[in-house]
């Protein structure tokens, strides 16, 4: 990294740098081959690094990240571009693919930077920290949190007011308000897309009051208050800082919903809720848990014993979906139901909801082609032809997919996907070359 | 213990039901609605109702009733189930229960029935017009007559039975014990919301839409009143005559909103109109329309040269009063306030 080349050639195209990418890379580049991730955040690690634990284990998201995002970020056959993003891909011939990229500039030498953070502290610009999906706020100069890889300082150019303070305190001097987008021109052989998702906005669903009642989170602001970066040090509700007692989960907050535009299920929403629940009754022992639900989908290896160990730890489970929520004046919320064991309408008072938001697709991937080159499927994930037998085939003979690029998966599953991609990469580049 | 009976959709999807089946029983329905209440839950569980075939438990619900179609639980279904239509279509076919004769069920199911009748009842207007062509004035006392004789023979013969059919369905065969205080108790609740409907105002949609059946329904009812009780074409009193252009005026411009409401498709009540809700709201119109021009004709000393409007106006008035008045639309008026009084009458008995 930091050559300043505008040509290179690698191997495999890696786009997306969060768990899915990283995985097929390393794979890839344990195989002798040199990787190209190119990550449009400024670290890589995706979603998965900023989650706090993960289900049915309950093993601490970031710690199990960290260090395989190091051997990623290490690794001899890996280059990774962060803050970049691909423009265009031609597919000139068989293993023979040209991509345009651009690296935005960080306005700050990340080879020099050592994090020590008075950048930060010197900076006088507060606006939301969106790493903690803008539970607090951060500056302007600001290292994207903790455990970010690369560690290193950037300045966020659009709310910077370029009064210099940032480049007196910085010790090393590594501040440059000078950089500009670079252009790379790149040769690789064949192409993973490893895009991962967005998740779904609940202002799309107004009867919800998300934005407008203070004390609805989404499950992401949940996740960041029960992870060890957390940024308070307990669970607190953002309208008034009071530490809630009576916690709602509104499930299908925007999955399997066809009047919000995404009929099919998340498949990850019910247990990431179930865990959060559960670690929710470690931080808050005092207080009630109840998940609204349609159907708890507990699919996967452990997911019902965990389900059922939930239900054991005293989280309330109530069948029917959240039609409305009001505020009270007091900032607690009313939500109202039907309670379909009950057949009949109730309504019951919380002091902070969760809304289980689902998972949509990226849609950007299929711009990076030529005009309909990339198949979709009806949701706009990566269409995969072969299914079955072969997951991560595209409908473009040595592009591939991996994670949730294709459509809602959860952590082990995204694993798999990349372990397949970067298989069927292989022998598409051995194959090729025979 | 109950029996499924899938064929029960089909039959209601003659009635104007669609897509209920891929209700996924989540309740938003129910929780979004502003009427339902602890109480008195709905749409879903009729849907479900409806799903497996439970006919007995629809025929003794009054559930459909309470329902003003606002239409908020078919906009924000996520499973795209229509459960609003189903409402409405579980209205239509309550009503071809309670009808004795059936002939409601064959005018809902059937256009071409509906149209038979419509013709069949020209035909007659038109035989009766011919044979009173030279004749004017005993058109017009005939008319007046029939207006009454119609009028109690509608109300002797169908309607009065039909409610009795209903209180059986919903209070008796069921076995629901109701002391017969309760029927003098709650009999406000009937006047109140036959005259008022006030229930609309509880959905949480603009106020405009009740205001607007609201002036229907008294200019309909007013109308009714001036021209069979004071004799609005016969009358020389200005008072009347004034009232009665009013009234007419109040009926053809609200029922032209309606009409241009249901063309536009302007609410999820207007999206999926059914025959029986355009011939509701035309006729409805047509009425207001012709009585205006026959007393416009009238007025101007014109009618005697141009009758054809009188007995156009009593062709109109012989359809309506046959058809739409006994087996049509225009029996929400009672059923729903009906059920809104069986079920004050039913709230107040204890649950077991």
């Amino acid at each position: 990294m930091g050559e300043k080349m505008k040509e290179a050639s690698y191997d495999v195209l890696v786009i997306g740098g969060g768990i899915a990418g990283g995985e097929a890379a390393l794979n890839l580049a344990n195989n002798g081959l040199t990787v190209l991730i190119v990550e449009k955040d400024l670290s890589v690690g995706g979603k998965m690094i900023l989650l706090s634990k993960v289900f049915p284990t309950l093993d601490c998201s970031a710690c199990i990240t960290t260090p395989k995002i190091s051997e990623i970020a290490r690794h001899r056959n890996i280059t990774i571009f962060t803050g970049s993003e691909v423009r265009k891909i031609r597919k000139k011939n068989e293993n023979d693919f040209e991509a345009d990229l651009i690296r935005h500039p960080r306005y700050v030498d990340a080879e020099k930077c050592t994090g020590c953070q008075l950048c930060e502290e010197a900076c006088p610009v507060v606006v939301p920290d969106g790493y903690q999906f803008n539970l607090v706020g951060r500056k302007a100069a600001f290292i994207p949190f903790s455990i970010a890889n690369p560690r290193a300082a950037a300045i966020d150019i659009e709310s910077c007011t370029l009064c210099g303070a940032c480049e007196k305190a910085c010790p090393p001097g590594c501040i440059d308000f000078t950089q500009e987008p670079e252009e790379y021109h790149i040769k690789v052989r064949s192409v993973i897309i490893a895009t991962g998702f967005r998740l779904f906005d609940p202002l799309l669903i107004p009867r919800y009051g998300y934005g407008l009642h203070k004390n609805i989170i989404t499950s992401m602001q949940m996740e960041r208050q029960l992870a060890p970066t957390r940024p308070f040090n307990t669970i607190l509700r953002p309208g008034d800082g009071k530490v809630p007692c009576k916690i709602a989960y509104v499930l299908c907050s925007g999955s399997r919903d066809a009047s919000v535009g995404n009929p099919v299920c998340s498949q990850i929403c019910c247990m990431y809720s179930i865990k959060q629940a559960q670690l929710l009754m470690g931080a808050l022992p005092m207080a009630d848990v109840t998940i609204y639900y349609l159907n708890i989908r507990s699919f996967g290896k452990g997911f019902e014993e965990f389900y059922e160990q939930a239900k054991g730890m005293g989280v309330s489970f109530v069948k029917g979906k959240i039609g409305k929520i009001s505020e009270n004046p007091n900032g607690d919320l009313l939500l109202r139901y039907e309670d379909i064991n009950e057949n009949r309408v109730k309504e019951k008072v919380h002091d902070m909801v969760v809304l289980s938001v689902g998972i949509v697709a990226n849609r950007d991937v299929s711009s990076f082609f030529g005009e309909g080159l990339l198949k979709l499927d009806p949701y706009n994930f990566v269409s995969q032809p072969d299914q079955l037998l072969r997951p991560a085939k595209t409908s473009i003979d040595g592009v591939f997919v991996a994670g949730t690029a294709s459509g809602p998966m959860d952590i082990p599953d995204s694993i798999l996907s990349s372990g397949s991609a970067s298989a069927e990469t292989i022998s598409y580049i051995i194959g090729r070359n025979e | 213990m109950a029996v499924v009976n899938p064929s029960f959709g089909e039959e209601l999807k003659k009635y104007g039901a669609v897509d209920f089946n891929a209700c996924y029983n989540c309740g938003n329905c129910t929780a979004v609605c502003s009427l339902s209440t602890e109480k008195d839950s709905f749409p879903r569980e009729m849907i479900r109702f409806s799903v497996v075939g439970l006919e007995d438990d629809i025929k003794s619900s009054l559930k459909p009733w309470l329902c003003y179609y606002c239409g908020e639980c078919t906009t924000h279904c996520p499973r795209t189930a229509y459960p609003g239509e189903l409402m409405m279509s579980l209205r239509r076919w309550l009503t071809s229960v309670y009808d004795w004769t059936g002939l409601s069920g064959l005018l809902y199911r059937s256009l071409p029935f509906s149209i038979l009748a419509f013709a069949l009842t020209t035909l007659a207007a038109l035989a009766l017009s011919l044979g009173l062509k030279t004749d004017l004035p005993a058109a017009m006392h005939y008319g007046h007559m029939f207006e009454a004789l119609a009028i109690t023979g509608v109300f002797a013969a169908i309607l009065v039975p039909n409610i009795v059919r209903m209180w059986w369905l919903v209070i008796i065969r069921p076995g629901k014990k109701v002391p017969v205080a309760n029927y003098f108790t709650g009999i406000g609740e009937l006047f109140v919301h036959m005259f008022t409907q006030k229930r609309i105002l509880g959905c949480d949609e603009n106020r405009l839409r009740w205001f607007e059946h609201f002036l229907l329904v008294i200019g309909y009812l007013g109308l009714l009143f001036t021209t069979v009780v004071l004799d609005w074409f016969s009358n020389t009193s200005l008072l009347v005559t004034g009232f009665g252009y009013l009234l007419s005026i109040l009926v053809f411009s609200i029922t032209m909103i309606f009409i241009s409401e249901r063309f536009r498709k302007n609410k999820e009540s207007n999206r999926l109109s059914r025959p029986s809700d355009w011939f509701f709201v035309i006729w409805l119109f047509l009425m207001g329309v012709s009585a205006f021009l026959v007393r416009v004709f009238l007025d101007l000393g014109i009618l005697a040269n141009n009758q054809w409007i009188y007995f156009l106006h009593l062709t109109i008035l012989v359809q309506w009063a046959l058809i739409i008045v006994p087996f049509g639309k225009w029996t929400h008026f009672l059923y729903r306030s009906f059920a809104i009084y069986f079920n004050r009458i039913l709230a107040e008995i204890p649950d077991k």
